[in-house]
């Protein structure tokens, strides 16, 4: 039977001066006399607490706690290396007179991140007994033609390049898909292109120009960075700040000061009318360990993080709202489980024709 | 979908296939203008009169990695 | 997606392995940290579980070698299916509360400068 919730201490991993202490978990049966830790649902569903803090069009903050480090890590690998998006693989130059040679505007292309939602697109094959063939289920086709020209309509003593000439700047807005077969019906709904549009891919003078036709395919981070559908996606741990006894009013400012901004303020006592320090969001603090530093503020003050309190931040930058990503990194992970239980499944059905 | 393209496609030079020599487009060095010459041609920019030219780059195909 | 393990199988069970399979170390093709560790803890949760642990023999290499060792001579092999169907729930739940929460949470909304 689980026990009681056990002692919070367990959960808080020690920031001293110097070092970290109590780093590792320690909820596994058999490390504590007497208490039970093994997996049970219904405990896990009463502790698991899922709350999003702030989204916008590009990033979300949330939080996962009474979660495992493996397992909210699981979830940070898979979101970053794991979720495919469509990018450009292959690109096909037919002329490119830009000071720009061809393999790094190639990379640069590469790198521009499209907003084809990936699960409209199939995988390319990468098995060898299935051949590899370029179809509208499984590529995106897209061209980019610039030639640049001089301005006719700008004066003699102008020198700005952007109004002495025509195409001066290559833009990720210059990209053009050219939908094949089905693929105008399928994506009707969004015009494939990149999701930033200013992107500066080229530059190029009077006389120079580009023609070039770009294969775009399905694949995940793990395979090249450009499949990556985040900039960032990263965790903390929930610092929290422990007064062991109270500041001396004279020192209230100088404390407040140690830590990032918003996290302490110095307020009035309303009975004695002198400066005492209150932790208003210990949640914003960077935990810079300053407040350590100071002699004076010894045995005052604990600086820990809750172990199993994980404030995740992710930003996109690809085809997926914010508030996507989480969700398609559990359908993921999820896939990767079960392909692993089959595999299991049928080692147990060869293993009983084996004996 | 993809281009079947062996170089040919295009002709590599921007310019009608002749038995005989064809005409090459040149790019004068000093004003960038484009330039017909022949083999026996005076190498002199008709724009300007500049004798340094650049030779265009090909127009065939080439492929690569977006890595 | 490493394409030259196509054809080698998902799971395997490594040489040296108890005929019962009490003990065993199992090599998972084309998995990382990612899972490695995350089924490690819930094979740990197992109070049946004498020991477990997980590598990944070369880094360049996309293969991981989990050791499972089992009291009262059990299978290690079911108690890897247990572990995995047990993960598969945890993200199930995890997922259903993060989309309540989305819906029904108010939370902060701001538009970013980009």
């Amino acid at each position: 039977m689980p026990s009681a919730a056990p002692p919070s201490d367990r959960n808080l991993v020690g920031v001293h001066k110097e070092y970290v202490s109590n780093v590792s978990s320690t909820d596994y049966p058999g490390h504590y006399p007497g208490e039970d830790h093994s997996w049970d649902l219904g405990l896990f569903n009463e502790r698991c607490r899922v709350q999003v803090q702030r989204l916008s069009q590009r990033s979300i903050e949330f939080d996962l706690v009474g979660v495992d480090a493996s397992v909210a890590n699981a979830l940070r690998r898979v979101i970053i290396a794991e979720v495919p998006t469509v990018a450009i693989e292959q690109v096909y130059v037919w002329n490119n007179t830009s000071v720009i040679v061809d393999e790094v505007l190639s990379h640069r292309l590469g790198l521009v991140p499209l907003n084809v939602d990936p699960r409209l697109l199939e995988f390319r094959s990468t098995d060898p007994d299935v051949p590899d063939i370029p179809t509208d289920q499984n590529t995106m086709v897209f061209r980019l033609n610039v030639r640049c020209e001089r301005n006719p309509a700008a004066r003699r003593d102008e020198t700005d390049p952007e109004v002495l000439y025509r195409n001066s700047n290559v833009l990720a807005s210059h990209i053009t898909w050219v939908p094949q077969v089905e693929q105008a019906t399928t994506f009707a709904k969004l015009t494939p292109a990149s999701t930033k549009p200013n992107i500066v891919l080229a530059k190029l003078r009077p006389g120079q120009e580009i023609e070039l036709e770009m294969h775009a395919t399905k694949n995940i981070g793990m395979e090249h960075a450009k499949w990556s559908p985040v900039a960032t996606a990263s965790y903390r741990l929930l610092p929290l700040i422990i007064l062991k006894a109270p500041i001396p009013p004279h020192l209230c400012r100088k404390f407040a000061k140690c830590f990032a901004p918003g996290v302490v303020e110095v307020v009035k006592n309303s009975r004695t009318g002198q400066d005492e320090v209150k932790i208003v969001n210990p949640r914003k603090d960077t935990v810079s360990r300053e407040v350590l530093r100071h002699e004076e503020f010894e045995g005052l003050v604990e600086l820990k993080r809750q172990r199993d309190f994980f404030i995740f931040n992710i930003e996109s930058e690809g085809p997926y709202s914010p508030e996507e990503l989480l969700p398609e990194a559990i359908t993921t992970i999820r896939n990767k489980i079960k392909v692993i239980r089959d595999a299991a499944q049928k080692l147990v059905v060869d293993m009983t024709i084996d004996t | 979908m993809s281009h079947q393209n062996d170089g040919t496609h295009y002709g590599g030079y921007n310019a009608p296939a002749h038995e005989s020599k064809p005409d090459m487009e040149y790019i004068c060095a000093d004003c960038g203008a484009n330039n017909t010459l022949k083999s026996r041609d005076l190498i002199r920019c008709r724009e300007c009169g500049h004798r340094i030219m650049y030779k265009k780059r090909t127009r065939r195909m080439v492929q690569f990695e977006a890595r | 997606m490493a394409t030259d393990q196509a054809k080698l199988p998902k799971l395997s069970i490594l040489p040296g392995a108890e005929p019962n399979l009490a003990s065993a170390s199992y090599c998972i093709r084309n998995e990382s940290h990612t899972l490695g560790n995350a089924v490690r803890w819930m094979l740990m949760k197992n109070p049946s579980v004498e020991f477990c642990g997980y590598s990944v023999p070369h880094p360049s290499e996309p293969v991981i070698h989990i050791r499972i060792q089992m009291y009262d001579q059990k299978s290690s092999l079911d108690a890897l299916l247990t572990a995995l169907d047990d993960l598969d729930t945890l993200f199930e739940t995890i997922n259903d509360k993060y989309n309540s929460s989305l819906q029904s949470d108010s939370f902060e909304r701001w538009e970013e400068q980009s």
